[in-house]
């Protein structure tokens, strides 16, 4: 019974596009196929989700796979239509490999929506994180490869920390499902899972990994990952924690603290992750605010800001794409050689500015006027403070320093037609949702009784963007781009680690000797054995049929674990497959 | 097409600017004119108050995250590499 509803769930998808692709590495044009088909399938597949499906037994554990109401099918809709934007942005990659990491990184995204108990989630919410790993490491440069494990550490802790909160839940009140949980009587393991998602939304103090990685992922890579991770945090979030008060006040705090970076940042990606931080805070604030409006703004909120935040990503990536560069101090006078990739960023950088007729009129508005309704003027007032600053980096620093300012002298064209397609369909969405807030709003899991086109409201944003405009023309000097990076509190994980290794080097290395012995004798060999076996499946089950591509990955991963011990892609690539027969099992039995 | 627009734009700066200062002044009379429905504090009922929150709120932005900034936290760009 469970196998032939298997199909319904839209991550089998993603997960069998995943296996089928390295079968098509000669094939470029059934490999395109492919890509693209999925995500439209899943798109489609979404629309006819039963509400409840995938119950499967497994000792003495009730999984869920599939529990579909309002909240879960607009979150469905919109990681669909991003799988379809970012595909059609990263067709021209040739890299499998890539395609690969973002199908399982979206099948785990799609998992997590899904479930409805927190071991399967589990096991979802690591498929995303190790997947994600690739899409920053697929950069192949130094930076990313070092970025790409402190992201996979930083997880892979907050995976640990939500785990704990799931055994503990479970010692408590032996019930696995995933559902709200009563703000007044939350107990420490509901705490832990809260932590555990926190770090996926980036809250700060725990966010500096996502301005670490994200500006050292591939171009495509970081156009899939500023959609997914935080996104699915906030369904997460929304799902479980509405009403906490912590989330209000560190939301509110988040949008403050990303702009803030993001004035000061010389990076361009890294300036559009401070404005993640930052854009997350207005969504983690109105779920802890936890009214059904805020609510509803959260999510409408979050999808207007996958959609636009993309294309901002996707603007700023065809940049990169041309011209090697990211650096606002390295870039300017690109307006005549990269027109189109200048229009679609800015009208990125409008509608995340919440102008009217653009998504983030709409959306955004919701949730500081739900504070307003709250009465929590503290909130309100910051988080238009964080929309001045939005306005001020990404509305025009951003595009002034890339596109006009003085001329740099870098010389580029307009990306390929996959790229201004897919930045394109995203540019037309922001407006469409900005101009029929409708079609948003009937998404929604609770009905929706605000009115984002009144006279009063125009007249704030005018009034505030057309001033914030003003303070940037009188303080352009001031803002000139300084090839710096600034401290972030990934400097404590950066540096501590230096001092823990001082430590490890001494007083544990001899104590941890006999340790080493044993694991000399018995854990290498057994470790060996197996890092050998998937190699032999890498080199001849796939090599022999296709080409040698899945090697030349292997040998480039070899150039790049030169620089590091161990083979420890390896053992990641082990786990997720081992990962993955587990969950076929699980789901066929 | 595009570009002739651009350059256009580009040369023509100063009207740029004449026609941003007059948004300016229109957003504040139209400020007059708007309907306050259930104002949520004390700044909804004051004309013009978000276009002062506008300015003092970017300039503050910039005055203060530029001084953290250079006071503190910019560092050079291999500040962890070393």
């Amino acid at each position: 019974m469970i196998s032939s509803t298997i199909f319904i769930h839209p991550a089998t998808w993603f997960l069998m596009g995943a296996v089928l692709l390295p079968f098509l590495n000669k094939r470029a044009g059934l490999k395109k196929g492919v890509l693209i088909a999925v995500p439209v399938i899943a798109f489609t597949v979404i629309h006819w989700l039963p509400d409840s499906f995938g119950q499967v037994s497994y000792m003495g554990f009730d999984l869920v796979f599939g529990r579909v109401d309002q909240l879960t099918r607009v979150f469905l809709h919109v990681f669909t239509v991003m799988a379809i934007i970012g595909c059609i942005y990263g067709l021209h990659v040739k890299e499998t490999g890539q395609h690969i990491a973002a199908f399982l990184y979206v099948a785990g995204s799609l998992g997590v929506t899904l479930c409805g108990d927190y071991l399967t989630l589990f096991i979802f919410w690591e498929l995303m994180a190790f997947a994600s790993t690739f899409l920053v490491w697929y950069r192949k440069k130094t930076r990313s490869i070092e970025a790409g494990f402190r992201y996979l550490l930083v997880h892979t802790t907050g995976g640990l920390v939500l785990l704990g909160g799931i055994f503990l839940r479970y010692k408590n009140i032996h019930d696995l499902s995933f559902v709200q949980i009563a703000a007044n009587g939350a107990t420490f393991a509901d705490y832990l899972i809260m932590i555990g998602f926190m770090l996926n939304a980036a809250v700060p103090p725990i966010h500096a990994w996502l301005p670490d990685a994200y500006p050292e992922a591939s171009v495509t890579g970081a156009v899939f990952m500023c959609a997914f991770t935080t996104k699915t945090a906030v369904y997460v979030l929304a799902r479980g924690f509405p009403g906490f008060e912590a989330l209000a006040i560190l939301g509110a705090i988040m949008t403050v603290y990303g702009v803030g970076y993001a004035a000061i940042e010389n990076d361009a990606r890294r300036i559009l992750a401070y404005h993640i931080v930052s854009q997350v805070g207005y969504m983690v604030c109105g779920v802890g605010i936890g009214t059904a409006m805020a609510v509803n703004g959260a999510i409408s909120h979050a999808y207007a800001h996958i959609i636009y935040k993309a294309l901002l990503f996707m603007g700023v990536g065809a940049v990169l794409e041309m011209t090697g560069k990211t650096k606002l101090n390295e870039l300017g006078g690109l307006y005549k050689q990269m027109p189109l990739a200048m229009i679609f960023t800015v009208i990125g950088g409008i509608s995340i500015s919440g102008f009217p007729l653009t998504s983030g009129f709409i959306s955004k508005s919701m949730i500081i006027a739900a504070a307003g309704e709250s009465h929590r003027i503290g909130l309100l007032l910051m988080m238009t403070l964080a929309a001045v600053g939005t306005f001020l980096s990404v509305g025009i620093k951003l595009p002034y320093f890339i596109w006009f300012g003085k001329d740099s002298g870098v010389r580029a064209k307009d990306a390929p037609w996959n790229m201004n397609l897919a930045m394109g369909i995203a540019a037309f969405l922001c407006f469409f949702f900005g101009i029929y807030p409708e079609y948003l709003y009937k998404m929604l899991p609770f009905p929706v009784n605000y009115h984002p086109y009144t006279a009063y409201h125009l007249s704030e944003t005018l009034q505030i963007l057309g001033f914030t405009g003003l303070g940037f023309y009188l303080m352009v000097k001031k803002l000139k781009p300084e090839p710096k990076m600034n401290l972030d509190l990934d400097w404590f994980y950066r540096k501590g680690a230096r001092v823990f290794m001082v430590f490890a080097s001494r007083p544990v290395l001899s104590s941890d000797g006999w340790v080493n012995d044993v694991y000399r004798r018995i854990g290498f060999r057994l470790t060996m054995a197996l890092a050998k076996a998937i190699s032999w499946f890498d080199w001849e089950g796939i090599d022999w049929t296709i080409d040698g591509s899945a090697r030349g990955v292997v040998e480039g991963g070899n150039r790049v674990r030169s620089l590091m011990t161990g083979k420890i892609q390896h053992y990641i690539g082990g786990a997720i497959a081992l990962t993955f027969i587990i969950l076929i099992i699980v789901m066929l039995v | 097409m595009l570009l002739r627009i651009l350059n256009y734009l580009n040369e023509h700066s100063r009207m740029l600017k004449m026609l941003f200062f007059a948004f300016l002044a229109l957003t504040v009379v139209f400020d007059f004119y708007a309907e306050r429905h259930a104002p949520h504090f004390f700044g909804d009922s004051i004309i013009g108050f978000w276009s002062g929150f506008g300015l003092l709120g970017c300039l503050g932005m910039i005055v203060v995250w530029k001084g953290l900034s250079h006071v503190w936290l910019a560092k050079e760009e291999d500040y962890y590499d070393k």
